[in-house]
């Protein structure tokens, strides 16, 4: 039903031993103690190595702005400031934990862990490469549409349990937001799913090879346009870029976390850098290939799975990049823009997708516009050579 | 090992539940619903329906919580207070005494005849062994356009229905 | 422990609950969340016995209906109560007593 990193393991010599002593020793327990252990491993790691990745994104962020505006950003921390998160995050620990009089206390406290609840669920079907999938739900597609949403919910508790007007102000905003961008979001992954034909993301990889012609977003001109359609709408439901309206520093005076301060304030701040790339990862994924190396390099073994991870952070750093450079190139937008784009242009566009997709599946068999093209240029050097 | 999903699952449903009902603040029972709602869906990966899973929580999760939160904020709030025509101040959430006398007494009645019913209906169903867990996701999909295509044409009518009537019915008056 | 009767206290717990909350609650919106609460008790049994009784996949498209129709009403009862509070100011069910202002 589902491949999961036990499945994978389980391949292995050294795994069957240790479900033999595991077995031996614990009896009737011994193999889904095993199963939960390598779980645990599996997870610790992948979330230690995003909270490291969401770190690093601010600092990312920094050197990224300060050399697009000619200047240096953090570099006396370490070699080149790369320790520049480290000493954020103990500053953040150091600072006191202000609760406001007058808030919901056990809302204030639970936002911001509906935060991160929200945002590491994702990571449990995210496509790292073939092997290493935590688990490769076959709803996988759906399970992370759904567990997103969490992120919504909790930055409207947050903004609520504030009690204070600008955080309302942006907690309804931000929520809003994030309810309407998630239809143009869904209805582009939704095409691709059509095409690959399974919600599970290892099949959507799998669909796709490793040079550029083979990927999704140059299949079709539908798929074109979905990818950007997507890009944007992923824009807005990370609160990102030229859609950040709920957090403005200059108009809501920092709006739903407001009054948040030191380890909480930091758990919402994490949360967002970690789902930016979290939807860097599903659209490298979805529409540029994902994990697949090119010319399928180092083959099935270790040598192969550890290239595919390299190739899938590649990608998906590569669309980190591209966000960080939208966010400091354009201006913010207003509210009813914000909503006129989504509702008026981004979801029509998605609709039209779809349809598009679907009839280019059916009309023409699903063969991409590059097959089209060397079949034709195949056809017109034999026949019509002189 | 495989029956810790099914206990936490419990746990948060039953817990939610009864949280539901006894809290005395309108927006921590929407948080609790959100609870309940989050347990339901791990029930349903217990019983191996993964796709009506994800359904629960795409749809329950990400669309009906935040309508009721919203909701909660449009309409004044938790702490509202309104005084009836007798100028008593009344906080709107629990009930009186009578009111909760009246439900448990229903919910007693109730009880009564569902456990009648249902002893009969599990003596005589006797479960043997429980079947594979198979993927429902493609299965599921090739019903819902060949044997209940009626049923989601209908639907989709449905819920477009739904959405214009409730933004035509939720917009505040202008002019006359 | 994970028996068909288990699942079907657990539905018949969530469905008491919604009962008296839909019963025993004053505000409009408390009603609401109980009839939530219902509706997903008779999905559960639904999804429950297909697993234990026969594993024919109708059991599994009628709590996606349930799900579907559950979202809509919900939307058009939230309408509702905010159309309400337009006219009355107020979310008490005693305060829906009149039929025409």
């Amino acid at each position: 039903m589902n491949n999961t990193i036990v499945s994978y393991l389980s391949q292995f010599e050294s795994y069957k031993g240790l479900l033999e002593s595991f077995s031996s020793l614990f009896g009737e327990a011994g193999p889904g103690l095993l199963t939960f252990l390598v779980f645990l491993i599996g997870c610790i790691l992948v979330v230690t190595v995003m909270a490291t990745i969401g770190g690093l994104g601010t600092y990312a962020e920094r050197k990224i702005s300060a050399d697009m505006q000619a200047r240096m950003g953090p570099n006396r921390v370490g070699p080149y400031g790369l320790l520049q998160f480290l000493a954020d995050g103990v500053k953040m620990f150091l600072k006191e934990d202000i609760t406001p009089n007058t808030a919901d206390k056990f809302i204030f406290g639970l936002a911001p862990l509906l935060a991160l609840v929200g945002v590491f669920g994702t990571l449990a079907v995210l496509p790292f490469s073939s092997g290493f999938t935590l688990s490769n739900l076959n709803v996988g597609v759906f399970y992370l549409i759904g567990i997103g949403s969490l992120v919504g919910v909790a930055i409207f508790l947050g903004g609520y349990a504030s009690n204070s007007k600008w955080s309302m102000l942006g907690g309804m905003r931000g929520a809003s937001q994030i309810i309407s961008y998630e239809i143009p979001v869904v209805l582009s992954l939704m095409a691709i799913v059509l095409m690959s034909g399974s919600l599970n993301f290892g099949g959507l990889v799998g669909a796709q090879g490793g040079l550029p012609q083979e990927w999704f977003i140059f299949h079709n001109p539908f798929t074109f346009i979905g990818f950007f359609v997507f890009f944007i709408g992923a824009l807005a439901e990370t609160n990102r870029a030229p859609f950040d309206l709920p957090e403005a520093e200059s108009e809501l005076v920092s709006g739903y976390h407001t009054e948040y301060s030191g380890m909480r304030f930091a758990f919402f701040a994490l949360a967002e850098y970690i789902e930016v790339f979290v939807v860097c990862g599903v659209g490298a994924a979805a529409f540029l290939g994902g994990y697949k190396v090119p010319f399928n390099l180092g083959g099935e073994g270790i040598i192969g799975q550890v290239l595919q991870v390299l190739v899938f952070f590649g990608k998906t750093l590569a669309l980190y990049y591209l966000v960080i450079m939208i966010r400091w190139t354009y201006p913010r937008l207003r509210v009813d823009q914000l909503m006129t784009l989504c509702w008026k242009y981004l979801t029509p566009m998605a609709i039209f997708n779809l349809i598009g997709c679907a009839l280019w599946i059916y009309l023409l068999d699903s063969k991409s516009m590059w097959d089209m093209l060397a079949a034709f240029v195949g056809s017109m050097g034999t026949g019509g050579g002189h | 090992m495989d029956n810790v999903i099914f206990i936490i699952s419990t746990i948060l449903t039953v817990g939610g539940a009864l949280c539901v009902l006894l809290t005395k603040n309108v927006m921590h029972a929407c948080v609790y619903l959100l609870t309940c709602l989050l347990g339901v869906a791990g029930l349903y990966v217990t019983l191996g329906a993964d796709f009506v899973a994800a359904t629960q929580l795409a749809v329950y999760v990400g669309g009906v919580v935040i309508l009721m939160v919203f909701a909660v904020m449009l309409t004044g709030g938790p702490n509202s207070q309104s005084s009836n025509k007798f100028g008593i101040v009344k906080i709107p959430m629990m009930g009186n005494a009578k009111t909760y006398i009246i439900g448990i007494i229903s919910a007693v009645i109730f009880g009564l005849m569902a456990y009648k019913v249902l002893s009969r209906v599990i003596t005589s169903i006797q479960a043997g062994e429980a079947p594979v867990f198979t993927e429902t996701v493609e299965k599921i999909g090739f019903m819902l356009v060949t044997d209940h295509v009626l049923a989601f044409e209908i639907s989709s009518v449905l819920l477009l229905g739904a959405l214009v009537g409730a933004a035509i019915i939720a917009r505040p008056k202008r002019g006359v | 422990m994970m028996t068909l009767t288990s699942y079907l206290m657990i539905s018949t717990f969530l469905f008491l609950c919604g009962l008296v909350a839909v019963i025993a609650r004053k505000n409009l919106i408390a009603v609401l969340l109980g009839i939530e609460l219902i509706l997903n008790a008779s999905a559960l049994n639904f999804v429950a016995y297909t697993r234990f009784v026969n594993n024919n996949l109708d059991g599994h498209i009628f709590p996606l209906f349930i799900i579907i129709v559950a979202a809509a009403e919900a939307a058009v009862g939230l309408a509702i109560v905010i159309r309400f509070f337009q006219i009355r100011e107020s979310i008490h069910i005693d305060d829906a007593t009149q039929l025409q202002s």
